[in-house]
C-alpha cells in the first residue's frame, strides 16, 4: 500500500457529503472507533485499497473523495459482515450502498464500471421484463463491457442443462413495473 | 400421514433463479413440500426482487420492488415461502426499513400507487424446522441419508444481519445442521459456513468468485465433506457452475456435489431421484449418491 500524505483543512474536509452519506444510510459516521473488526471480518478486504474500517476513518475525517477515485465500495460484496460484527452498530453496509449511490449519481460509470454496467444491465431486465432473463444479462454484459470471449464457454454448458432460458415472455403486469420506475423517476425530480 | 400437516399452506416466491439457472431447486422444492403434504401456490405474476444491484444503485427502487411482491403475495393464502436466500433477505429487509421509516414507507406506496400488506415472509428452512417440525421431518423420512457427509454452507445473507432475517443465530446458527439431521445425514463442522461466495461479482469479477468461492470449496474438503447442501441459487451457481474453473484455478481437484437443501430432503422423504433435477448439476452426485447406496 502506497501511502500518501494527507492535509486535513477545513478546505478539504467535506462534511456536506459526509451528512447525505448518513442520511441515505441511516447510520452515524461518529459512532466508529477504529477497532477494526469489520475489517478482520470482511470477505473483500484484499480486493480493496481502503478496507471497511479505513473508509470510515476517511468519512469522518470528510475526505470521500479518496473514497470515490478508489475502487473500493465497488468490491464490497453486500455481505453484511461488518454491520453484523460492529460494535457501535455502524451500519457499514448501508454506508456502502450510500456511497454507491452517490458515485452513481455523481461521476456516472468509473473505472470500476464493470460492476456498475452489471448492476444497471439488472435493473434495466427488471424495467423490461419484469423478471431476470440471465442468458440476455450475460450476452449484453460481455458485448457491452468488451469481454466478447469471456464465459462464451460456460453459457453452452449451462443451455445444454436447461439451466439457460433461450426465450422470456414479459410478465403480465409490466406496465405496472414501468410506473413504478417512472414514479421514482418522478420523485427524484421533486422530493428526493 | 397425519392431518395438522394439511394445515399448513403458503404463498410461493420463487424468484428468477429458480426459473432458470436453479431450477433444480425449484423442481425439489415443489416435490418435497407435495412429499410432505405441505400446500404451496406460486405468486401469479410476481416480479424480480431487485437483488444486490436494486439496492446497491437505488434504495427506493429496492424496497419498492419487494413491496409490489409483498402486495402481489397478499392476494395468495399463507405466509410467504421463499427458496432463494437473496429474495428472501431483500423482502425481510424491506419490511424492517418500512416499519420504523413512515417516510420511506409514503415514499413506497407512492411508487407503487398502494399499500404494503403485513404479511409474514419464511425462508424453507423456517417452515421445515418451525412450522412442519424437526419431529416430523423424521418421521417423513423413507431413504435415510446416514452415512452422507454434509457441509451446510449458509453463506451471508440467510442469517445476517441480526435484526433481518430472525431465522436462527447470526454468528453460530444450526437450523441448516438440524434439518437435514433429522434425514440421518451426518453434517461435518467447517470453518467457511458464513463466508460469502462472491454472488453479486459472478457476471463482473469472476476471478473475485474463483477466490472466495475456492476457499469455501477447500475448507468443506478439509473437514471431510461429501458433499455441500445450500439455500441459495446463487452460492449454488458459485459453488457448481463454476467448480471447475476453481479447480484449474488452484490446480485442485474437489469433485464436490453442491445440493439444493429440497434435494437432498425430498430425496430422503422418498421423491424417486429422477425427479430432482440431478442431472442439471454440473458437478454430477450421481455417483456419490450410488456409492452411498441412496439411488
Ligand atoms: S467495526 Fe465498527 S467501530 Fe470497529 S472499525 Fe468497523 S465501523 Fe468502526
Ligand atoms: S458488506 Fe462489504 S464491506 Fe462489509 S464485510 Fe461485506 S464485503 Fe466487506
Amino acid at each position: 500500500m502506497k501511502h500518501t500524505k494527507m492535509t486535513l483543512s477545513t478546505e478539504t474536509m467535506n462534511l456536506d457529503f459526509v451528512r447525505k452519506v448518513e442520511s441515505l444510510s441511516g447510520s452515524s459516521v461518529r459512532r466508529c472507533f477504529q477497532c477494526g473488526k469489520c475489517t478482520a471480518g470482511c470477505p473483500m478486504r484484499s480486493f480493496m485499497e481502503h478496507p471497511p474500517n479505513r473508509i470510515m476513518r476517511l468519512l469522518q475525517l470528510g475526505q470521500w473523495e479518496r473514497i470515490l477515485a478508489g475502487r473500493s465500495i465497488w468490491y464490497c460484496a453486500s455481505c453484511e459482515t461488518c454491520s453484523t460484527r460492529c460494535p457501535n452498530k455502524v451500519d457499514l453496509a448501508a454506508i456502502m450502498d450510500a456511497l454507491r449511490k452517490l458515485s452513481w449519481d455523481a461521476n456516472g460509470p468509473s473505472k470500476e464500471s464493470y460492476v456498475q454496467l452489471a448492476n444497471r444491465l439488472f435493473i434495466e431486465n427488471i424495467k423490461t421484463y419484469g423478471r431476470q432473463y440471465e442468458m440476455r444479462l450475460g450476452a449484453v454484459f460481455n458485448v457491452k463491457s468488451g469481454q466478447f470471449l469471456k464465459d462464451l464457454l460456460l453459457g453452452p454448458k449451462l443451455l445444454s442443462r436447461g439451466k439457460l432460458k433461450m426465450f422470456h415472455s414479459k410478465n403480465k403486469n409490466i406496465t405496472e413495473i414501468e410506473n413504478i420506475f417512472n414514479r421514482i423517476e418522478e420523485m427524484r425530480k421533486t422530493v428526493l | 400421514m397425519n392431518s395438522t400437516n394439511s394445515k399448513l399452506t403458503y404463498s410461493y416466491y420463487p424468484g428468477c433463479s429458480l426459473h432458470a439457472s436453479g431450477k433444480e431447486y425449484d423442481i425439489s422444492t415443489r416435490g418435497l413440500f407435495k412429499a410432505l403434504k405441505i400446500g404451496l401456490k406460486e405468486v401469479p405474476d410476481w416480479l424480480c426482487c431487485g437483488a444486490t444491484p436494486a439496492h446497491n444503485v437505488d434504495e427506493l427502487l429496492s424496497l419498492s420492488l419487494c413491496a409490489k411482491n409483498l402486495s402481489l403475495a397478499d392476494e395468495v393464502k399463507g405466509d410467504l415461502a421463499v427458496a432463494c436466500a437473496a429474495c428472501f433477505s431483500r423482502l425481510k429487509t424491506t419490511q424492517h426499513r418500512l416499519a420504523d421509516n413512515p417516510e420511506k414507507r409514503k415514499q413506497v406506496e407512492h411508487a407503487i400507487a398502494g399499500s404494503v400488506p403485513e404479511k409474514k415472509v419464511k425462508h424453507l428452512l423456517e417452515i421445515l424446522a418451525k412450522d412442519y417440525g424437526l419431529e416430523q421431518l423424521q418421521e417423513a423420512v423413507q431413504k435415510p441419508l446416514s452415512g452422507l457427509k454434509v457441509a451446510c454452507y449458509y453463506g451471508c445473507l440467510l442469517t445476517r444481519p441480526p435484526e433481518v432475517p430472525e431465522l436462527d443465530c447470526t454468528e453460530a446458527p444450526t437450523i441448516m445442521e438440524r434439518v437435514i439431521g433429522a434425514t440421518g445425514a451426518e453434517t461435518v463442522a467447517w470453518s467457511h459456513r458464513l463466508e460469502c461466495c462472491g454472488a453479486n461479482f459472478t457476471l463482473s469479477r469472476p476471478g473475485v468468485v474463483l477466490k472466495l468461492s475456492g476457499d469455501i470449496l477447500a475448507s468443506a474438503k478439509a473437514a471431510g465433506a461429501d458433499c455441500l447442501m445450500v439455500a441459495c441459487p446463487l452460492c449454488h451457481g458459485n459453488l457448481d457452475i463454476r467448480q471447475k474453473e476453481i479447480e484449474e484455478a488452484t490446480g485442485t481437484r474437489y469433485n464436490m456435489p453442491v445440493f439444493y437443501m429440497t434435494q437432498l430432503l425430498a430425496l430422503a422423504a422418498g421423491v424417486p431421484a429422477a425427479k430432482l433435477g440431478f442431472d442439471s448439476m454440473m458437478v454430477s452426485p450421481l455417483p456419490l449418491l450410488k456409492e452411498k447406496n441412496l439411488l
